[in-house]
């Protein structure tokens, strides 16, 4: 669209500008993202139900366990932490001629063309748990707090949490309602005193809410339509879901969750967490901090927050005035900065130079291998492609990730060394800039 | 201190245009403050007579939707004025254009869910500033295009929520066949049992019956009930207990109309937003930036295209919303029949309707204003319209204190007759306080907070020189 002499051509970040540590680490994030997203490609959504109620001396329940304590929600975490970094280096990065497009400008449209690359994840390659949708909207957000010193930051990005747990508070504060309502209407009845219209529906209410079993026609229907539905069929399956996604979940909670992750990102980056600055003993600090607190606040939660309810819903909610989903957050912050020292440490320590190179080719192509990852995982476990959904156990959906883990690492690896950017990256840019970018090395 | 704020340059027109789309909006927007119910419209339509009917009617024609489509109309055009401040570098106007729409977001939050008004636009407006705004470097044609594709992605979202309702009938129709199938396999078994020998209403054959009588699965009953739920719906009600419901709600007190309200407001700014306000808002948005690069709003046309446009823009405007009314109607005696009947659901052109009477409305405001036919309406109109920011605030603060059961309690109390009193009354006073505050301040008190917000710096509000009376 613009032909500007080369000089002044406004133009992704040059190689030695990339900071290895930052790529390193979103390597990390980008392939323990599949760690949280397997089960939702290829298990039946009642499977985490049905080894939560089984016996607890399974593969899959330890599996599930650690699973649960070491990973959720972190790896989304670091993966928004660092893509609040990104917007910091995208609009530091940038020159611009006098009169042309402003950063801004550059920076709002790459941001519009990852809505829309979402809605393609979402909707195209029918991956429902698409993240690249909620993450423009909230890099949207975040342009007007590139600057903000990395105090505010943090205080921001806990004001953010604080908007998820007010919510999840009032979330609970209702189901206790239902159940205590329950509870006085029971009473009222067995002392067979007359019962007024809202005891009645008190009294149908809370058993509905009670039981968490999931309903086994629902169940089946998605089953049967995952694993043996064609293209068009599972197409039209999801488009309620991802449009509720997109919406609801966006506006309720998903908004939220990234942008708290992303300013704690941006204050991180502020202080020099993310890029390597600090001391060795300050990393050992914040493994330290991040782990010795994280590790038991967040067994903690899976105990008492998933697996306490699940065995006796009724109990817990009599037991607890506030959810454990309120840790969520909290557990996930800490262990996002115990995860990232940790990788730190070891790129310092220099004893696995090679794969550090390979994370961080990883990273420099995350979002590429971000829509691989769809394009694999759902080519293999739906309908139109090789059935498997619903077929393997919980822990050996792991072997599918490191197998999609280790075609990643040399994927990119192999890209890189012909390629100055990955495949979607490159299409990203080209959009974003409006001409087409150089691809060869 | 005194001009520490660049402004951009203010256009009269739009201006006056402004003013009337802020003063217009409320002939919409009072039937959700007071209480002017989806049932009580039903029975309306139904009616088709009466005064109450007639002006019922004139106003789905002339004003639905349009009055908020000049409003964004000129609130696109407006990006483009604010982004080309002459006298600031462009990434600082960038900045502050960007900083300018998410306090837009922030006032829209604080109507909603402070002043619990869950029909504000004010977030959604500032939601899709920001989405056009890498739109904004577009050619004056690449924008007119942009525009026309968005109005045609709206119709094409009314055919598809149509066609969706078509479907529910269709599997509604194939459940009603298997149900008579079961039925006449019940009766069968019935007289079959009843062959064995076995006493007709003994109750081992009642419930061998029992037993054998299909049922149907859990998702032909959503099915089923989801087709009975849409017809239900477009049914008038005469016990009007929903009404009851809600009249009872919103005369309650400032906690309980809040929680009553709150998932309405959340619905408008997830879904409806995703859905259809995109579409709604980004069109007009488009037209409005287009035609400010056209010249429309600088007179650049002359007298008779400017009435042109008006003539053609309100005749087919209201031909097609004459045509939607009738075809509502019909869809209201009988959906299924209308089903049946007819490809096409009744707001299909609804999106092109609201173009072109919104633009129409534009060109003959520009025509009157060119022959100078409203000089002392122009200027009050214009007051109303710098203001307009601060207008939209105060509708919701003497609507919701006027209606809501923390105020005066009058929702659900007026006729529609009564309730445009209201919308007049309202109307009056706000054009005259407008008068009067643009005599002595610069900007209305909400703007200049908003400004004051936005540039993170304090500026006297007060106009320097006294005006004489």
């Amino acid at each position: 669209m613009e032909t500007y002499t080369e000089q002044y051509n406004p133009a992704p970040v040059a190689q030695a500008d990339r900071i290895k540590t930052v790529d390193i680490i979103r390597g990390v994030a980008l392939l323990g993202i599949l760690l949280m997203n397997i089960p939702g490609f290829g298990m039946n959504w009642d499977g985490w139900y049905h080894i939560l109620h089984g016996s607890h001396d399974t593969k899959d329940y330890n599996a599930m366990a650690i699973i649960s304590i070491f990973f959720e929600g972190t790896m989304r975490g670091l993966f928004s932490m660092l893509f609040g970094v990104g917007m910091i280096l995208f609009t530091q990065n940038k020159k611009e001629l006098p009169g042309g497009p402003t950063v801004a400008e550059y920076y709002y449209r790459r941001l519009l063309w990852l809505v829309l690359f979402g809605i393609f994840n979402a909707f195209i390659l029918l991956w429902f748990g698409d993240i690249l949708y909620t993450y423009g909207l909230c890099g949207m957000a975040l342009y007007a707090f590139r600057k903000t010193n990395p105090k505010w930051l943090l205080v921001l990005g806990f004001v953010c949490m604080g908007v998820n747990m007010l919510k999840e508070q009032l979330r609970w504060n209702e189901t206790r309602d239902l159940r205590r309502n329950y509870v006085e209407a029971l009473h009222a009845k067995k002392e067979n005193k007359e019962l007024t219209g809202e005891q009645t529906a008190a009294i149908a209410q809370w058993p509905e809410r009670e039981d968490q079993k999931p309903d086994t026609a629902f169940m089946n229907r998605n089953l049967r339509t995952m694993q043996s539905g064609s293209y068009g069929t599972i197409f039209t399956y999801w488009i309620p879901k991802n449009v509720w996604d997109e919406t609801s979940a966006v506006y309720n909670n998903w908004f939220w969750d990234g942008l708290a992750m992303m300013f704690v990102g941006m204050a991180l980056f502020g202080w020099g967490f993310f890029s390597n600055r600090l001391s060795t003993s300050t990393y050992v600090m914040t493994l330290l901090i991040g782990y010795g607190i994280g590790i038991p606040v967040s067994w903690i939660y899976f105990k008492m927050g998933m697996v306490t309810p699940a065995a006796g819903y009724a109990h817990y909610v009599d037991m607890f005035r506030v959810d454990h989903q309120m840790l969520y957050d909290i557990r996930r912050v800490l262990l996002s900065v115990g995860h990232a020292s940790l990788i730190l440490l070891i790129f310092r320590s220099k004893i696995i130079p090679w794969l550090m190179k390979a994370l961080a080719n990883v990273g420099q192509m995350a979002f590429s291998n971000y829509l691989m990852q769809s394009i694999i995982c759902t080519w293999f476990f739906f309908g139109y492609g090789f059935k498997y959904y619903g077929k393997l156990h919980f822990y050996q959906l792991y072997y599918v990730v490191f197998s999609v883990w280790l075609f990643q690492l040399i994927f990119s690896s192999i890209w890189l060394k012909y390629f100055r950017f990955g495949p979607f990256e490159w299409v990203w840019r080209s959009l974003t800039y409006w001409k087409k970018q150089p691809m060869k090395r | 201190m005194s001009q520490p704020v660049p402004t951009h340059p203010r256009i009269f027109s739009i201006d006056v245009l402004r003013g009337i789309a802020l003063l217009g909006i409320l002939i919409i927007s009072i039937w959700e403050f007071g209480g002017f119910s989806v049932n009580e419209q039903t029975r309306l339509r139904l009616l088709q007579k009466g005064a109450d009917y007639n002006l019922f009617s004139a106003i789905i024609i002339l004003f639905e939707g349009k009055m908020r489509a000049i409003f964004s109309m000129v609130f696109g055009a407006g990006i483009i004025l604010y982004l080309s401040k002459p006298q600031q570098p462009l990434i600082q106007t960038h900045e502050l254009y960007i900083r300018r729409q998410m306090w837009l977001m922030a006032f829209g939050l604080v109507n909603v869910f402070i002043l619990l008004w869950p029909g504000d636009i004010l977030f959604q407006y500032g939601v899709m500033g920001i989405l056009l705004f890498p739109f904004a470097r577009m050619s004056k044609k690449g924008l007119l295009i942009a525009a026309l594709i968005a109005t045609l992605i709206y119709c094409g979202k009314n055919y598809w929520y149509y066609a969706d309702d078509k479907k529910a009938y269709r599997k509604f129709k194939a459940i009603t066949l298997v149900e008579e199938k079961f039925k006449k396999d019940s009766t069968e078994r019935h007289h079959k049992d009843s062959l064995a020998g076995m006493p007709k209403d003994s109750i081992h054959v009642r419930d061998s019956i029992a037993k054998k009588n299909d049922t149907l699965t859990a998702f032909q009953k959503r099915d089923k009930n989801n087709w009975e739920g849409i017809l239900k719906g477009l049914k008038y009600d005469s016990t009007r207990a929903a009404e009851k419901a809600e009249n009872k709600a919103m005369r309650s007190g400032y906690g309980k109309i809040w929680n009553h309200v709150l998932q309405r407001s959340q619905n408008k700014e997830s879904r409806w937003l995703y859905q259809v306000g995109i579409w709604d808002i980004s069109s007009m948005m488009l037209l409005g930036m287009a035609l400010l690069g056209f010249g429309f709003f600088n007179h650049r046309f002359t007298k008779g295209t400017y009435l042109l446009l008006a003539v053609t823009g309100i005749v087919a405007g209201a031909m097609l919303g004459w045509l939607r009314l009738e075809y509502t109607h019909t869809r209201l005696i009988d959906y299924v029949k209308y089903i049946n009947g007819h490809a096409i659901p009744p707001n299909l052109f609804f999106p092109v309707e609201r173009l072109l009477l919104a633009t129409g409305y534009a060109s003959l405001v520009m025509l009157l204003l060119q022959l100078n036919r409203m000089t002392w309406l122009g200027r009050a109109l214009s007051a109303t319209g710098q203001m307009a920011f601060t207008n939209y605030f105060m509708q919701t603060i003497i609507c919701t204190l006027f209606f809501y059961g923390y105020g005066f309690g009058y929702f659900g109390r007026l006729s529609l007759t009564k309730l445009y009193f209201v919308v007049a009354e309202i109307g009056l006073i706000q054009i005259v306080f407008s008068v009067i505050w643009l005599r002595y301040y610069k900007h209305g008190p909400v703007e200049w907070l908003w400004r004051r917000l936005v540039n993170r710096k304090h500026f006297s509000n007060k106009k320097t020189e006294q005006p004489a009376l």
